[in-house]
C-alpha cells in the first residue's frame, strides 16, 4: 500500500526532528508563511519524489537537502569573509558539479526540497503558482531553460492540462531526474528534455514559446545578459516568462554576483522584456553581523511586440 | 577532557552566550535552543578561525553533538 502525502509530510517532520534538529527552525518558518499552501505543495513534491525514487527514498533526499543547505550557508559565511563568490568561471562549476553524476543528483534533490522547505523559496513558488501560471494558457507551449530537477516545469504541466514543455539542460543527471519527476507527476507524455547548453538555444527556432520558465540560472553564468537574449529569442511576441535569480547569495556554483534588484530588471529591458511583476525575498535569519542580505528575486516578464508598447 | 575540547567549549560559549547548561560531549542542538542550521555555520567558521583549519561540508553537515565536532577538529588539526 502506498504512503499518503500527509503521511509523507509527517515522516519528513519526524525524520528532521530526530536526525536534523538544527533544520527545524527553518522548516517552521516556511510553514508559517502559509500553512495550507506549505502543506499542499509539500505533499505534492514529496509524493512525486517518492514515486520517482521509491517509498524508502525520503530520508536520503532530506539528507541531501540538509547537506545542500549547509553547503549554501557555509558558502555565504565564506563570502562574508572574502567579499566575493568563491568560484569565478563556469568551467570550474561544470567540472566539479554539473557533469559529476552522484554529486549532481544529491545537489538537485536538495534544491528540489528548498522549493517548500526554505521560507523565501516557498514565497517564490507561491508567486509562480498564484500570479504567474494563471496568466499562461492551458494549451501553452512551454520552454524550461536549465530545468535542473524539473519541478518548476512539472508544476506548470500539473496545472495546465493541455500544455507541453520542452526543457533544455546541460547536465545529463538533471534530465534523468526531471524526466522521473514528470513521469511521477503523470505529465511525462507532455514533457521532453534535451541536452543543450542554455546559452546555445539561439539555434532553436525563434518565437516557439508561449511561456518560458528559467528558475535560478542567471547567477550561474559568467555573462547572464546572454540568457535574457535567449529568452527573448524563444518567446513569441507578448509571450511571458518567469525568471528567478539570486542576489548576494553565495553557493558553490554561483558565479555572477548580482547586488541590486534593478540589475535583473535592466537585463530584461535591454532584450525587450517588460517586467510586469516582481518579488524580492530574503531568508528570515542571516548570519550574525552579516554585510550581505541573500535574496531571491522573481520576475514575471512579457516580450514586447513593438518598440513602444 | 582533551585540550581541543576545552578550547571548543570556550568557542561554544562565545557563539551561544544565552546557553546556561553545562557543555558536554553529548550536548546537541536538542539541548541548545539557538543552535539552528545558521548558527551551526557560525559555530563552524568560529571554530575554523580558532584552530586555523578549514572544514568541508561533508564533515560538518552530519555532526550530531559537541563531542563529534571535537573529534573532527582533533582529527583535522593532527593531519
Amino acid at each position: 500500500m502506498s504512503t499518503s502525502p500527509l503521511d509523507l509530510l509527517n515522516q519528513l517532520w519526524a525524520y528532521v526532528e530526530e536526525s536534523h534538529p538544527r533544520s527545524l527552525r527553518g522548516l517552521r518558518e516556511a510553514r508559517e508563511i502559509d500553512p495550507a499552501y506549505f502543506e499542499g505543495l509539500a505533499a505534492k513534491f514529496l509524493r512525486w519524489a517518492v514515486t520517482a525514487r521509491g517509498e524508502d527514498a525520503l530520508p536520503s533526499i532530506i539528507d541531501a537537502f540538509v547537506y545542500f543547505s549547509t553547503d549554501v550557508n557555509m558558502a555565504q559565511a565564506r563570502y562574508e569573509l572574502a567579499g566575493n563568490y568563491e568560484n569565478k568561471t563556469f568551467a570550474e562549476c561544470d567540472a566539479a558539479l554539473y557533469q559529476a553524476g552522484g554529486v549532481m543528483d544529491d545537489y538537485l534533490w536538495g534544491i528540489y526540497l528548498t522549493n517548500f522547505l526554505w521560507a523565501h523559496h516557498l514565497e517564490i513558488t507561491k508567486l509562480y503558482e498564484e500570479r504567474y501560471l494563471p496568466q499562461v494558457a492551458p494549451n501553452a507551449n512551454l520552454v524550461e531553460i536549465a530545468p535542473g530537477h524539473g519541478g518548476w516545469g512539472v508544476l506548470a504541466l500539473d496545472r495546465l492540462p493541455e500544455a507541453k514543455l520542452t526543457g533544455y539542460d546541460i547536465s545529463p543527471s538533471a534530465m534523468v531526474i526531471a524526466r522521473s519527476i514528470a513521469e511521477a507527476a503523470g505529465v511525462g507524455d507532455r514533457a521532453k528534455y534535451e541536452e543543450k547548453d542554455a546559452l546555445n538555444l539561439q539555434e532553436v527556432p525563434a518565437e516557439i514559446a508561449d511561456a518560458c520558465v528559467c528558475g535560478f540560472v542567471v547567477e550561474h553564468l559568467e555573462d547572464p545578459q546572454k540568457l535574457f537574449r535567449v529568452i527573448a529569442h524563444l518567446l513569441k511576441p507578448h509571450g511571458t516568462a518567469f525568471i528567478t535569480g539570486a542576489l548576494t547569495a553565495a553557493q558553490i556554483d554561483h558565479i555572477y554576483e548580482f547586488r541590486n534588484e534593478s540589475e535583473l530588471v535592466l537585463m530584461c529591458e535591454v532584450e525587450g522584456l517588460r517586467v510586469t511583476d516582481s518579488l524580492s525575498v530574503a531568508p528570515r535569519r542571516t548570519l550574525p553581523n552579516a554585510r550581505y542580505l541573500p535574496r531571491s528575486q522573481a520576475l514575471i516578464v512579457q516580450k514586447k511586440a513593438g518598440e513602444i508598447w | 577532557m582533551s585540550a581541543v575540547f576545552e578550547r571548543l567549549r570556550s568557542v561554544f560559549q562565545d557563539v551561544f552566550p544565552n546557553h546556561r547548561g553545562e557543555i558536554q560531549r553529548t550536548t546537541s542542538a536538542k539541548d541548545v535552543e539557538d543552535w539552528d542550521s545558521l548558527m551551526h555555520v557560525n559555530l563552524i567558521v568560529t571554530v575554523e578561525k580558532e584552530f586555523g583549519i578549514r572544514l568541508k561540508t561533508s564533515q560538518i553537515a552530519k555532526l550530531q553533538n559537541v563531542g563529534e565536532l571535537s573529534d573532527l577538529v582533533e582529527q583535522v588539526v593532527n593531519q
